[in-house]
């Protein structure tokens, strides 16, 4: 009998939650008001420029290998 | 060549003609989540911009929209997840359903407060099943997940935050 109570009044809680939640969100406005594609396009832009930090990092990696190690060019130049 | 293959084969008046067209349904999905138009509109042109990044990983055959529309949840998950607030609120005696609507307006405040302390993944899978009631099926294709998946997370959504608001004394009205 408690169990079923319990389960009961858990339940209840439950649906006051869902309630309560609804009552606590307000609804948003879903319409769009401006066109994206300018700033879409801006970021493709400014994304496309950019070189990322990691060919740099192998540009710098290549060039303290090649002064250090000069003959690794003769074996890098045979690969390619 | 279809408008599809010509975006995977990254021509540009095919992405644009594509952002124009999805660009309402990317918005109106991110902002049912976010709830808030500035960070939806980021948000909109972020995933946008990913989209076109990931083109060769389309299959023309495939859903735009709906494949757009999973690249939103999971950047709006982020974004829930980056700015998830970190205090808890005080505690306040219990009190039963109050009829004072400033009371009432404070009650809801802090049931939206500890709503938005709870896991991003629980919070998008309740906002859009709970307070956005939309399909369970949807829900579930946006985030990649099955529908039993999605009622399990709502499921733990509301127990969590009932816990929560018991311990805080809050009782929803």
């Amino acid at each position: 009998m408690k169990e079923h109570e319990d389960k009961y009044m858990t339940e209840h809680n439950d649906r006051q939650i869902r309630e309560a939640l609804k009552q606590s969100f307000p609804p948003v406005n879903t319409e769009l008001r401006r066109d994206l594609w300018p700033d879409v396009l801006r970021r493709l832009d400014a994304r496309q420029v950019g070189v990322p930090w990691y060919d740099w990092a192998l540009v710098g990696l290549s060039a303290v290998m090649f002064l250090a190690f000069p003959r690794l060019v003769l074996v890098f130049a045979y690969h390619l | 060549m279809d408008l599809l293959q010509r975006f995977t084969h990254g021509e540009i008046d095919a992405f644009e003609t594509l952002v124009r067209q999805f660009q309402g349904d990317i918005y109106a999905w991110t902002v049912r989540i976010v709830r808030d138009p500035g960070v939806a509109e980021d948000l909109t042109v972020e995933t946008l911009w990913r989209v076109y990044r990931a083109r060769y990983r389309f299959r023309p055959d495939g859903n735009f929209g709906a494949w757009a529309r999973r690249i939103a949840t999971n950047l709006a998950i982020d974004h829930l997840r980056r700015n998830r607030p970190e205090q808890s609120f005080a505690a306040e005696p219990a009190g039963g359903p109050c009829p004072d609507p400033l009371l009432q307006r404070e009650t809801r405040e802090r049931i939206r407060q500890a709503f938005r302390r709870l896991p991003a993944k629980l919070q998008v899978a309740a906002t859009l099943a709970l307070v956005e009631e939309l399909p369970y099926d949807e829900i579930a294709s946006a985030l990649g997940t099955s529908v039993g998946a999605v009622k399990l997370r709502v499921f733990r959504a509301v127990r969590i935050l009932r816990k929560r608001l018991s311990q805080a004394g809050i009782r929803p009205e």
